[in-house]
């Protein structure tokens, strides 16, 4: 029994195609899951499903056992289940500080959301820093660190997060993907959707693979890693030996 | 056996099909063509009956509107740039070759061209500013041009402020007055709907299109869009200049009241999108269709005052629902006339 | 140098009416990205209403702001939910918007024109008449009125956007409306408030311009563009910009009235909009330039 259930999922927007066509997906509570696939497969959109962004046309989420298919996104975030978009999605002309209130904006006790802030000023001491610096100034790698650090205010059992190394450079996806990891370490289930796939399969216990809107594949991160067939899409081939040499 | 069937039952339908596509091929062509044969006939009729003075002034309004309708497509239509302001180069054409007769007596009938080309520079230089915006602010631009231009014009002695200026009637028997200016009219019409068919169709008709669908993808595609944009505000411009000289000529009398209110602005906007923006037909359906609507309304309900409720209750409706206009959603659902099809 | 500075109290005087006006503008705009064209003419129809009650049970117009603002929210409410709130994800949203709110003027125009004729009106309460003298200097009582009133309201809203959670909900939708999506904010309730506060706006503009400037039905148009032009030059949706450039350009359209005529007062406006598309199209407080 799975934390999340996706149970055949038909997703689309508007009243244009459908995008995910019958998508199962059950995700293990404190495991870190890393979904790939090529570009305009539906992996935000999947997420953007699952957070309660887009209703889907047909099939079930469960969240802890709870079908939360017909929820709102701020019920969603209320259940625990958070979400860090891939542009990053800070407002620009807030502080980091403003931002991160406004990651507790669901939860109605400002007291509690200033406590939780403290608390992550103290695990992410760049971002106390520049705690009354507007947004739009931060560099990227602070921005994704601030946007991470906004989706755990409301303190998450599980964290989404859509390409979190899009567009930094090879050095701050590293701190990235270290922070990423501290956070499976603390016992946070995590959805990581990565074009990076073979850095995001090493930090994941299970690789997904997406394509034409349905999971083709799902098995641990190593088995994927080191599948054939996924080296040749998306890892290219001279990464095989590394690959395999880097998985045990 | 079966084979042959078959092939007997394709050659049977390949004749059906060419038989259809020859006739619809003949109606395609040929609806439009009567229609503009009777246009061009109807003031024979004029001439040996006389009653048919109604009837030549509410065409001769179609074909004003037509002009300008098809004009501001090529910017608003093609390149998908939204212009509140279009009657601006319509009141230019008409002060120009007013002013012009007055100081010089050069009929409007032969300086309308140069009135074309005055109110096309005119655009050129407007669209140097205003374009570097897109969207909302651009069309906010267009509004704040007519109310510009209304101010100075009603204000500005050199063009008779607010009680503009007069000009003599045209030195024919009542019945033919209006000939002249109907022909006129026809001619810059259907060549204004013609050259609006070639320019959509042209590489520069193709770029505008591109831009209408997504600008920074055209710009990374090498189209100089800033080029373009600007040189289709300025082609817009250019009929609706010569027929602004021909209908204040017609009209008698230019004041900023007539020629630079937002509503008519509006309302080139508004027979476009009811016809269809972007293409070639609808200009032309749209401006039949809401011109006989203004007539009934008035006819009927007597109000204008109601007149513009009705006008404006008709815009958000079709914006709201049929945005690609009549012939626009028609053609979407195949089921468009195909003498209506002039793409 | 007494002309000049009577100039300047006469300027900032209708400064602040002019702020109120583009306020509500701003909002809608900031937060749904629709170019209100309408805005002037709720603000002429809130400034029917204050007549009709003043003419009716001779209530005062700065009274009747209890009722002309409530109600102009409620058509705000409905007029957002009933024409834009299913369409705010289309692509071609804004150019729609904008064309969908003037054809809303129009049609506004038209029913009040056939209501009330196109007969010049306004409410005349006593304080419209009179001025209030200190040494050298006059300021009619009802633009003294209007002034404070509508840097009370501007006031009261900003502190409302700044230090309320709703207000927050409201920056933050202004500011990515994405984003406040992911964190818990509904966009379309935030949406439809605003644009009930900004008509509301429209609404406390309506009944204190009753008293301070004559309207007909028609009349929406001569303020739209002069809004348009207070809300492009401020930067479209900063409150901010609305209020400074309002001083600004009522205060120079002030002078210039004075030293050139009543006429080239509007001029002062629209010229100014080309000056700032010109040389900084996202406006004085603006950011970038918007699709
Ligand atoms: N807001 C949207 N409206 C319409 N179509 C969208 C939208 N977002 C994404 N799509 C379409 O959905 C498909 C999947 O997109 P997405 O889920 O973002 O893919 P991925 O994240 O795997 O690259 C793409 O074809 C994209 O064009
Ligand atoms: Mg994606």
């Amino acid at each position: 029994m799975g934390t999340l259930v996706v149970e055949n999922v038909v997703a689309g927007y508007g009243s244009g195609p459908n995008i995910l066509k019958g998508l199962s997906l059950t995700v293990e509570s404190g495991k870190a899951y890393c979904i790939i696939g090529p570009n305009g497969a539906g992996k935000s959109t999947l997420i953007k499903v699952i957070a309660g962004l887009l209703k889907p046309r047909e099939g079930k989420i469960f969240f802890k056992g709870e079908d939360i298919t017909p929820l709102r996104a701020d019920q969603v975030l209320q259940r625990g289940l958070c979400y860090v978009p891939s542009d990053r999605s800070l407002f620009p002309d807030m502080t980091v500080k403003e931002n991160l209130r406004m990651g507790g904006f669901v939860m109605r006790d400002t007291r509690k959301v200033d406590e939780r802030i403290d608390e992550l000023f103290a695990q992410f001491p760049i971002l106390k820093e520049k705690s009354s610096q507007m947004a739009k100034t931060l560099s990227g790698g602070q921005q994704q660190l601030a946007a991470i650090a906004r989706a755990m205010v409301l303190k998450p059992e599980m964290i989404m997060l859509d390409e979190p190394s899009l567009g930094l450079s090879p050095k701050v996806v590293q701190q990235i993907f270290g922070t990423i990891t501290t956070l499976r370490d603390q016992g946070l289930t995590i959805l990581l959707v990565e074009q990076n796939a073979r850095k995001g399969l090493q930090i994941a216990d299970m690789g997904v693979v997406l394509d034409l809107g349905t999971n083709s594949f799902e098995a641990p991160a190593c088995d994927v890693l080191n599948d054939p067939r996924i080296q040749e899409l998306y890892l290219g081939k001279r990464h095989q030996a590394v690959a395999a040499e880097e998985c045990k | 056996m079966a084979e042959e069937l078959i092939q007997v039952d394709l050659k049977g339908k390949e004749g059906a099909i060419r038989v259809r596509s020859k006739v619809s091929l003949w109606l395609k062509r040929g609806i439009p063509l009567l229609i503009l044969a009777i246009l061009a006939l109807l003031p024979v009729f004029q001439i040996v009956e006389g009653t048919l003075n109604y009837w030549i002034h509410m065409l001769m309004y179609v074909f004003l509107y037509v002009i300008m309708s098809s004009s501001w497509n090529i910017i608003g239509g093609f390149a998908g740039y939204v212009s509140l302001g279009h009657n601006v180069f319509f009141a230019l054409g008409a002060y120009f070759a007013g002013m012009l007769f007055l100081a010089t007596r050069i009929s409007p009938f032969i300086s309308a061209p140069v009135a074309g080309l005055l109110a096309m520079g005119f655009g050129l230089l407007f669209g140097l500013i205003a374009l570097r915006t897109r969207g909302s602010t651009f069309i906010i631009s267009t509004i704040a041009l007519v109310l510009l231009m209304a101010e100075l014009f009603d204000n500005w002695k050199l063009t008779g402020g607010t009680n503009g200026l007069a000009l003599p009637l045209i030195d024919l028997p009542g019945q033919f007055a209006k000939i002249p200016y109907y022909y006129y009219l026809l001619v810059v019409m259907v060549l204004c709907v013609v050259a609006s068919y070639f320019i959509k169709h042209s590489k520069f008709g193709l770029a505008l299109r591109a831009i209408s669908q997504d600008e920074t993808k055209a710009e990374v595609a090498g189209i100089p869009t800033r080029k373009y944009k600007i040189l289709a505000f300025g082609l817009s411009g250019l009929f609706i200049g010569v027929a602004g000289a021909v209908w204040g000529s017609y009209l008698t009398y230019l004041r900023p009241s007539i020629f630079l209110t937002v509503s008519l602005g509006t309302s080139i906007v508004l027979n476009t999108i009811l016809g269809g923006k972007g293409t070639i037909a609808g200009p032309v359906v749209g401006t039949a269709i809401m011109i006989a609507v203004n007539e009934f309304v008035v006819a009927k309900l007597g109000a204008t005052e109601l007149n513009i409720v009705v006008t404006g209750l008709i815009l958000i409706f079709v914006l709201l629902f049929f945005p690609e206009g009549i012939v626009g959603s028609l053609k979407a659902r195949n089921k468009l006339p195909s003498f209506l099809d002039w793409d | 140098m007494i002309q000049v500075i009577q100039i300047l109290i006469l300027g900032i005087a209708l400064g602040g009416v002019y702020a109120l006006m583009s306020s509500g503008m701003t909002l809608i705009f900031g937060v749904m990205r629709i170019v209100n064209l309408a805005h002037s003419a709720f603000i002429v129809l809130a400034a029917y209403l204050a007549f009709f009650v003043f003419k009716t049970f001779n209530i005062d117009p700065i009274v009747s702001m209890a009722f002309t603002m409530p109600v102009m929210f409620l058509v705000g409410v409905i007029y957002y939910r009933l024409l834009f709130a299913s369409r705010a994800d289309n692509p071609r949203f804004a150019d729609i918007t904008v064309l969908v709110t003037f054809a809303t003027a129009l049609v506004i125009e038209g029913i009040l024109a056939f209501i009330f004729t196109g007969i010049y009106r306004s409410t005349t309460p006593t304080y419209a008449k009179t001025s209030i003298n200190f040494g050298p200097f006059f300021i009619p009582q009802s633009q003294l009125y209007a002034l404070i009133i509508s840097i009370v309201l501007i006031v009261g809203l900003w502190m409302f956007m700044r230090y309320t959670r709703i207000g927050n909900a409201i920056r933050a939708t202004m500011q990515n409306r994405n984003a406040a999506q992911v964190v818990g904010v509904n966009v379309t309730w935030i949406s439809t408030l605003s644009f009930g506060i900004g008509l509301a706006m429209a609404g406390a503009a309506g009944s204190l311009l009753s008293f301070v400037f004559t309207f007909y039905p028609a009349k929406h148009i001569a303020w739209i563009g002069m809004i348009m032009c207070l809300v492009v030059l401020g930067g479209m949706g900063s409150l901010v910009g609305a209020l400074v450039s309002s001083f600004l350009l009522a205060t120079a359209a002030a002078y210039v009235n004075f030293y050139f005529g009543a006429a080239w007062s509007p001029i002062t406006f629209y010229l100014s909009l080309f000056l700032i598309l010109l040389f900084r199209p996202q406006g004085l407080f603006g950011k970038k330039v918007e699709g």
